[in-house]
């Protein structure tokens, strides 16, 4: 069985006019790194709260459908029960910041001490987390004091420490640079690979072919398109439904057209789109 | 940007190894007696105080403090108070319809001290005692978390909205808004500078409330800490010794009145 499933879920926020999320049905593996792609509004993050309880429990709101994790229904479970087993990261960093804590250390052990782990995992969880994301050099920095890359990469390992089963990142390197963006997404590849469930909403979606093991592109609350990440990212539909799409993409289909690309599939990365053109 | 946020002196003093409840003991057994007893006493009470501040090895920043923030607002109260308490027998100065006696001077002076003693033990107690330090070890005897989490969060965002307003006005001003003429027109100028502000403050707190709440805010479960904040003997004997005291001086009080 799946480890994550949604059945026909509709979602719609109190005092609005239209459902946020329609009838969107997804399954997903235990271990499995899921993309979501889309343009603004489309409801990527309305899903990400939606998987992470706060849909509906903190905001509200009209929820049908089913939201499954581990076996457990959201609709049954209180939302403190069900932080425990899903971890949610955000856009914006600076609003991560618990602002309870004045070093970066501290900042990472406050979701331990809420659920009670003892000091002296804690400590140790704090110190494998930080070594995992590249902060260390970050623990004595209060954590104000950081830049909006820095900030985003303890966000990001202030919900790693805490071990969720299913980690749900709304663009998470939003304000980071090309070398922290390679490795908040290799950090995630290596928590899948270790059996965590991963839901990512970004845009880079050259990062995405590279790392992800499936996408799903969500347009005014549907899924509009779901599978492997070559083929959702050079689908036709997605550049003409105003998805953010590769320039290598869209170059190569230029190319085809005037009989340039000879390959059947269009390329997303550097790597394919060279080593097409060079055939 | 001043990123210190807090009072905090972090030096090694014996008060600074005291146990924050300790501290806290140290704080009221200054004040009640200061308050409720006799209010001869409170005078007095300036000798523990001043010797606490060198123990504590934080006198540069508590006479700081003393000069820009305790001193002005007792002599404020100092003057106000001789001016204008009534029922004094023996005039000392006239100014006009106000009467400054002796009787008043006195009754100010002691009012005063008792405002010193309460500013300066809460000085110490927050010069000597990293404010998460105190908050996780009153946490641990039983103080609501969401209480201890306001008063922490305050001291660290309180300078974030402060920049963020400077940031508003800057990209504002940028814009044409004037700030610089005629009161009125300042005036006028707030409209724009307070709305962004504040619906700008509050969606912040929303996803700050999903963002504590995701890492287990609300969890049932007991919480534990990260600092371990030792609680010696010494540190036990000592609170006994505090109460002891403070009822010895109510008891002193109601005997001798």
């Amino acid at each position: 069985m799946a480890f994550v499933t949604l059945h026909n879920v509709t979602y719609q926020y109190p005092l609005t006019q239209s459902p946020a999320l329609q009838e969107i049905n997804l399954k997903i593996n235990e271990g499995e790194f899921l993309a979501v792609v889309g343009p603004n509004g489309a409801g990527k993050s309305t899903l990400c709260y939606a998987l992470a309880g706060f849909v509906p429990h903190f905001f509200k709101g009209e929820l049908t459908g089913e939201i499954t994790v581990d076996g457990k229904k959201s609709s049954e479970a209180t939302l403190d029960e069900w932080v425990m087993n899903v971890g949610l990261a955000f856009q914006n960093p600076f609003n991560q910041i618990s602002g309870a804590k004045f070093t970066v250390f501290e900042e990472l052990a406050f979701g331990l001490e809420n659920i009670g782990i003892p000091r002296e995992e804690m400590k140790v969880r704090v110190e494998e987390a930080m070594a995992l994301t590249g902060i260390r050099e970050l623990a004595d920095r209060s954590p104000y004091s950081l830049s909006g890359g820095q900030q985003q990469r303890v966000a990001l390992t202030s919900i790693l420490v805490m071990k969720p089963k299913l980690l749900v990142l709304d663009e998470p390197t939003s304000q980071m640079d090309p070398i922290g963006t390679r490795e908040v997404f290799s950090v995630v590849r290596k928590m899948a690979e270790e059996g965590m469930t991963v839901v990512m909403v970004e845009h880079k979606v050259e990062w995405i072919a590279n790392f992800a093991d499936r996408v799903m592109a969500l347009k005014d609350g549907r899924m509009v398109l779901e599978g492997k990440p070559n083929e959702v990212l050079t689908s036709d539909m997605l550049a003409e439904n105003g998805f953010g799409i590769s320039r290598y993409t869209s170059t190569a289909r230029e190319a085809k057209k005037r009989g340039l690309w000879k390959k059947e599939n269009l390329p997303v990365t550097l790597d394919e789109a060279v080593e097409g053109f060079a055939k | 940007m001043n990123l210190n946020r807090s009072f905090f002196v972090p030096v090694n003093s014996p008060l600074h190894n005291l146990n924050p409840l300790t501290k806290l003991a140290l704080v009221f057994s200054m004040i009640l007696p200061a308050f409720l007893s006799l209010p001869q006493l409170a005078p007095f009470l300036a000798i523990p105080i001043l010797i606490a501040v060198f123990i504590g090895r934080v006198q540069k920043q508590y006479f700081n403090l003393l000069l820009k923030l305790v001193l002005p607002t007792i002599l404020f109260m100092f003057v106000m108070q001789s001016l204008f308490l009534p029922g004094g027998e023996t005039v000392i100065l006239n100014l006009g319809i106000f009467d400054v006696t002796r009787e008043s001077m006195q009754s100010a002076f002691y009012t005063v001290s008792r405002i010193f003693v309460m500013i300066s033990s809460f000085a110490i107690l927050l010069l000597t005692t990293h404010p998460s330090e105190l908050m996780s070890d009153l946490t641990r005897r039983g103080l609501p978390g969401q209480f201890a989490y306001v008063i922490i969060s305050t001291l660290q965002i309180l300078p974030q909205m402060q920049a963020k307003a400077q940031t508003i006005i800057a990209a504002q001003r940028s814009r044409g808004l004037d700030t610089e003429s005629s009161f009125r027109k300042r005036i006028g100028s707030l409209v724009p500078l307070v709305g962004p502000l504040v619906f700008g403050s509050l969606v912040e707190v929303e996803e700050r409330a999903i963002a504590i709440e995701a890492r287990g805010f609300t969890s049932k479960r007991v919480k534990t800490s990260l600092h371990e904040i030792p609680d010696p003997a010494f540190d036990k004997i000592l609170r006994g010794i505090l109460v002891i005291l403070v009822i010895a001086s109510f008891t002193l009080n109601l005997w001798l009145s």
